[in-house]
């Protein structure tokens, strides 16, 4: 865990709408690039970009994960296409749903290639683990699903007793008495 | 196997130092940052040579650079940090390995890594070669001196 590239925001401002957004696109990695679909730059924050032509092409959604958390259960879309079925591998750590997919090399149409990611959502605490069904479609998109509601939330409250302790003895106290001693 | 140095240069548009020799180096500066990395304009710049040079299938990008000069490879490594990347040439091959431990997102945590192979042209060498990383996450791995070698 190298670092947080999400800045912290509270939950009832529009700042963690923004930085918890529901789709994450552009996530395609390790893609070559030719010239002409590089476009012309933008400034984007201050800073010169140049947007990508990838178009709506095959593998222009790769990586993209899609949350949808409503009340009866957790779903997560992950597009998974660059990989086969058998590529695929989907567990739960718990509370933690990882999929990871990894390609041998292979061609494409920029050279030979070989990929692999593991993407790590973390379940709400209603979740059960062990009821995560998946399931992949035929354009290579990943559909994760688990009810939710399925543990009892029941907070366990625990007083804990504090003990007093006793106080250090003054040492001037103890110097006046060692004095009338004498 | 030897490494090649990654260099991270946004402003030294020696590709376009011609370009820009007319106008004034100094005067266009901002320019330079903007055109120090291919862009549109690169391609403009390659049709203009290709009409000089017999043309070529535009399906077979690598291999109508196959020329010495024209060796170019481009790589969106948007998601990747310089010291993450590591590009290499093993017997005619150029390898370029990118690799991220786990790092937080906004739907958990990812991690990505990638290998990437691309057969030279014959008689390139790493010491050939240049890579520059761009600030908006395109790698570009090229012939040193295009112009030079002409």
């Amino acid at each position: 865990m190298s670092g947080r590239s999400v800045p912290h925001a509270h939950p009832a401002t529009t700042e963690y709408e923004f930085a918890n957004p529901s789709r994450l696109g552009e996530q395609r990695f390790g893609e070559g690039l030719l010239p002409e679909e590089i476009l012309t730059p933008t400034l984007y924050h201050g800073y010169y970009v140049r947007p990508r032509a990838t178009g709506a092409g095959e593998g222009s959604r790769a990586g993209a994960s899609e949350l949808r958390l409503s009340e009866g259960k957790f779903q997560a879309f992950l597009d998974v296409s660059h990989f086969t079925p058998d590529e695929v591998t989907v567990r739960t750590v718990d509370n933690l749903l990882e999929v990871s997919a990894r390609h041998p090399q292979r061609l494409d149409r920029h050279g030979f290639v070989s990929r692999e990611f593991c993407r790590t959502y973390v379940l709400p605490a209603d979740v059960d683990p062990w009821r995560v069904r998946a399931a992949l479609s035929h354009d290579g998109i990943l559909n994760l699903e688990a009810p939710r509601g399925g543990r009892h939330l029941d907070t366990e409250v625990n007083e804990v007793y504090i003990s007093l302790l006793p106080a250090p003895p003054d040492p001037e106290e103890e110097e006046e008495a060692t004095r009338v001693e004498a | 196997m030897a490494k090649i140095i990654l260099r991270h240069l946004i402003e030294t548009p020696v590709r376009y130092e011609e370009e820009f020799e007319a106008r004034g180096l100094e005067d266009c500066r901002l320019d330079h940052a903007l055109y120090a990395l291919p862009g549109p304009t690169t391609v403009d710049r390659r049709k203009a040579r290709a009409a000089q040079v017999p043309p070529v299938d535009s399906e077979a990008e690598m291999l109508a650079q196959a020329g010495k000069s024209h060796f170019q490879i481009l790589l969106d490594v948007v998601q990747f940090l310089p010291e993450d990347i590591i590009i290499q040439t093993f017997e005619g091959w150029l390898l370029i390995k990118a690799q991220h431990g786990t790092r937080m997102d906004e739907h958990g945590f990812i991690s990505r890594s990638f290998t990437r192979q691309y057969k030279l042209p014959d008689g390139i060498e790493t010491k050939d070669l240049s890579a520059i990383l761009c600030h908006d996450g395109i790698l570009v791995v090229e012939v040193k001196d295009p112009v030079g070698t002409q």
